[in-house]
C-alpha cells in the first residue's frame, strides 16, 4: 500500500453552544492515499462538512491526530494553519466564491499572493497556464460575473490547483450547476486525477459520488462503512 | 501580498465607495485644515514676536526702573536712598562685565518750539548706546555721541514725525535750531520714522518712537534737573543666557550704592509673552476645534471600516480558506484605512494652505505652510487612520474561517 497522504486518527470535534455541547465529529479514523478519488458523503448533519474543514486546515480537531502529507496538521494553529492551508490544499466550492472585483488571472494568482515571496508578474503568469490548461485562456481579463457558471467553476479548479497543491477539496462542486454542466465539471475532475491529482470530494449528489475510485459514509459524527 | 498592492487595493475601495468615502473624510480632512491653519498662524505670529523681540534689544535686554512703595512714609533707609543715578551707570560700566550695552534715560515733557509748530512732547536725555540697545537709526545726521556726553552739549536728535511737525521735512530739520523747554538745540540728527505691527488692523506699535527726541544726558540734568537721578536703565546682557548673571551683578553694584533694594528689573520678553498670550488663546481654540473634528472624523472612520468589514465577511473567509493569515487581513484592513486617511490628510492639508494663504492675504497676519507643517497634517491624518483603522482591522483578523466562508 503506498504511504497515506492523509491519515485521520481518532478525531473527535465538539462545539459549545451555549450550556448544551454539540459532538459533530465522534472517533473519526480514515487514510487516504495519493493520487486516489475519494468521495465523502453523508446527510445533513452528519459531520461530513466538520470533517472537510479538518482535512481543509479550516479547522483544527478538539482531540486526535491529522497528519497531511507528513505534517501532523492537527497541532497546527494561527499562521501556521494558514500556511499549510495555502500550500497543501486546494479548495473548490458549491457556490464558485470568486472574489467579484478581482479579474480571473488575479482570482486565479491569489494563493500565490498569500504564498509570498513571487512578484506579481510570475503569479499572473502561472494564473494565466493554469487557466489555458482549463481553456480559459481567451477570457482573461473578464471579471468572473461575465462567465457562466460552468465556466466560473473552472475558474475556481484553476485557482485550487494553481499553488500545486498535494490535495484537491471539492465541496458540493457541482451543487449550483445544471446536469450538463456538471457533467462538464466532473470530467475535468476526472482529467485531474488521471493526471495523477488527489481528489476529495464533499457531496451527497450520488452520481458525482459515483464518480470516485472509493467513498466515504459519514453517519452521526463517524464512519459508516468502517473501511478506514 | 506586497504593501503597494495593498495600497491599490485600498484606493479600489475608496474608488467603489466614493460617496462613502468622501463622507466618512469630512471629518478627518475639516480637523486636519484646522489644525493646519492653526499651526502656519501661530508660527507666523510667533516669529512676528521675536521680530519685535529683537527689534526692541532682543532677549538680552533687561530695564532697571526705580521701585515706588506707594508708601508716604518711607523708612530710613529708603529715604537716604540716591535712587538711581547717572552714577550707578558709570558704576556698572566699571563692576558689570556681563552687560554689553549700558544706558540711562530720563524724560520729561517739555514745549518744544519749532519754526511751524510749537507743542508740548517728551524729551528723553540719554546715552549713546541707547541707539545699539533699541536698534535705531538716523536717517539723516547723526546720532548722540560719547563726546556730546562729555560736553554737555546742546544738540538733539529727532523722532521722525517730531521733524516733521517742527520743520515740515527731515531735510530741513538738520542743522537747525529749536529750543526745548526754553533752551537752545541743534538738531545734528533725525532718526528713521519706526513702524512695526502685529496685525494690520493694530497701529504701529513703535509710534512712541518717532513722537520724542533726545538728548545727551548730560546735558538734560544740568538743564533741566537738579539732581543726577534717572528714569530707567537699560541694560543688554552679552547673550540672552547671560541675563541672569548680568542682573546678579547689576544688583551687586545698585545694593551697594543704595543700601536698599529700591529698584526691579523688567525684561522685555515677558511683557511681550503677555501680549502672545492672547494670540496663544485664539490658536489653542483653533487647535482643540481640529482635535475634537480628528476625533470625530477618526470615529466615523472606524464605524464605516467596521460595517465594511461585516459586508465582506464571505470575502474574508475565501481569503482565508485560500491562505490568508489573519495578519495578512489585518494589514489588508489597516492599509485600506491609511490609504483613505492619508488622501484625507492631504485633502486637508491642501485646504489647511488655501485657508493660510486667504487669511494671511484678508487679515495681513504673517502665516506660512512651511513643509514640516505640511508633513504634519499629514502625519497626524494618518495616525488618525492608523488609531481608527486598527479596531475594524483586529475584528476582520479574527474571524474564524469556517464561520467565515458560511456567513450570510
Amino acid at each position: 500500500m503506498t504511504p497515506a497522504l492523509i491519515t485521520v486518527e481518532q478525531v473527535r470535534k465538539t462545539y459549545s453552544l451555549g450550556r448544551t455541547t454539540v459532538e459533530a465529529l465522534r472517533g473519526v479514523d480514515l487514510r487516504i492515499s495519493g493520487g486516489e478519488f475519494v468521495a465523502i458523503t453523508g446527510p445533513s448533519g452528519s459531520g461530513k462538512s466538520t470533517l472537510m474543514h479538518i482535512i481543509g486546515c479550516l479547522d483544527s480537531p478538539t482531540s486526535g491526530a491529522y497528519w497531511l502529507d507528513g505534517q501532523e496538521v492537527s497541532r497546527l494553529r494561527g499562521t501556521a494553519l494558514a500556511r499549510t492551508r495555502n500550500r497543501k490544499v486546494g479548495f473548490v466550492f458549491q457556490n464558485f466564491n470568486l472574489l467579484p472585483r478581482l479579474d480571473i488571472v488575479e482570482n486565479v494568482a491569489l494563493p500565490l499572493r498569500y504564498r509570498g515571496g513571487i512578484r506579481r508578474r510570475e503569479r499572473h503568469a502561472r494564473a494565466e497556464a493554469v487557466l489555458a490548461r482549463l481553456g480559459l485562456g481567451e477570457r482573461l481579463r473578464h471579471k468572473p460575473d461575465e462567465l457562466s457558471g460552468g465556466e466560473r467553476q473552472r475558474v475556481a479548479i484553476a485557482r485550487s490547483l494553481v499553488n500545486d497543491p498535494a490535495i484537491l477539496l471539492a465541496d458540493e462542486p457541482t451543487g449550483n450547476l445544471d446536469s450538463k454542466t456538471s457533467a462538464e465539471i466532473m470530467r475535468v475532475l476526472r482529467e485531474l486525477h488521471a493526471a495523477g491529482h488527489t481528489l476529495v470530494i464533499v457531496t451527497h449528489d450520488a452520481n458525482v459520488a459515483a464518480e470516485a475510485q472509493r467513498r466515504i459514509h459519514i453517519r452521526d459524527g463517524r464512519v459508516a462503512n468502517g473501511e478506514p | 501580498m506586497n504593501l503597494f498592492e495593498a495600497i491599490a487595493a485600498g484606493l479600489d475601495e475608496a474608488r467603489e465607495h466614493r460617496g462613502r468615502t468622501i463622507l466618512s473624510l469630512i471629518g478627518l480632512t475639516l480637523g486636519t485644515a484646522s489644525i493646519v491653519s492653526t499651526l502656519a498662524l501661530f508660527g507666523g505670529s510667533s516669529q512676528r514676536t521675536q521680530d519685535f523681540l529683537n527689534e526692541v534689544g532682543g532677549a538680552a535686554t533687561v530695564i532697571v526702573r526705580n521701585e515706588w512703595t506707594g508708601r508716604v512714609q518711607l523708612s530710613p533707609r529708603e529715604a537716604a536712598s540716591p535712587r538711581l543715578t547717572f552714577r550707578d551707570a558709570e558704576d556698572l560700566r566699571d563692576e558689570a562685565p556681563s552687560l554689553r550695552y549700558i544706558s540711562a534715560a530720563r524724560n520729561w515733557e517739555l514745549l518744544y518750539e519749532g519754526p511751524r509748530h510749537q507743542f508740548i512732547g517728551e524729551v528723553v536725555g540719554t546715552l549713546p548706546a541707547y541707539m545699539a540697545i533699541n536698534s535705531i537709526a538716523p536717517r539723516r545726521g547723526r546720532y548722540l555721541t560719547e563726546l556730546d556726553i562729555r560736553e554737555r552739549a546742546s544738540v538733539v536728535v529727532l523722532g521722525s514725525s517730531f521733524a516733521d511737525s517742527l520743520f515740515g521735512s527731515t531735510d530741513l530739520a538738520i542743522g537747525r535750531d529749536l529750543t526745548i523747554g526754553g533752551e537752545r538745540f541743534t538738531v545734528v540728527g533725525v532718526l528713521e520714522p519706526e513702524y512695526f505691527s502685529f496685525a494690520a488692523w493694530e497701529g504701529n506699535a513703535f509710534e512712541y518712537r518717532n513722537l520724542r527726541a533726545y538728548i545727551p544726558l548730560s546735558t538734560a540734568l544740568k538743564r533741566f534737573a537738579s539732581d543726577d537721578q534717572i528714569g530707567w536703565l537699560t541694560l543688554e546682557a552679552l547673550t540672552p543666557a547671560a541675563i541672569v548673571q548680568a542682573e546678579k551683578e547689576v544688583e551687586t553694584v545698585l545694593l551697594r550704592r543704595h543700601r536698599v533694594r529700591d529698584f526691579n528689573f523688567d525684561r522685555q520678553s515677558t511683557d511681550v509673552q503677555e501680549g502672545q498670550r492672547f494670540m496663544n488663546l485664539f490658536n489653542a481654540i483653533f487647535l482643540i476645534v481640529g482635535i475634537v473634528s480628528l476625533f470625530t472624523g477618526g470615529i466615523v472612520i472606524t464605524n464605516i471600516l467596521l460595517s465594511s468589514v461585516v459586508e465582506r465577511i464571505r470575502e474574508i473567509g475565501v481569503r482565508l480558506a485560500l491562505g490568508a493569515s489573519a495578519f495578512d487581513i489585518f494589514a489588508h484592513f489597516l492599509v485600506q484605512s491609511l490609504v483613505i486617511t492619508a488622501l484625507g490628510g492631504l485633502a486637508g492639508t491642501l485646504l489647511g494652505t488655501l485657508l493660510t494663504t486667504t487669511v494671511q492675504a484678508v487679515m495681513q497676519l504673517p502665516a506660512h505652510v512651511t513643509p514640516p507643517i505640511f508633513l504634519a497634517g499629514i502625519g497626524t491624518a494618518t495616525f488618525v487612520g492608523l488609531v481608527a483603522g486598527l479596531f475594524p482591522a483586529l475584528r476582520a483578523a479574527r474571524l474564524d474561517p469556517v464561520e467565515a466562508l458560511h456567513y450570510g
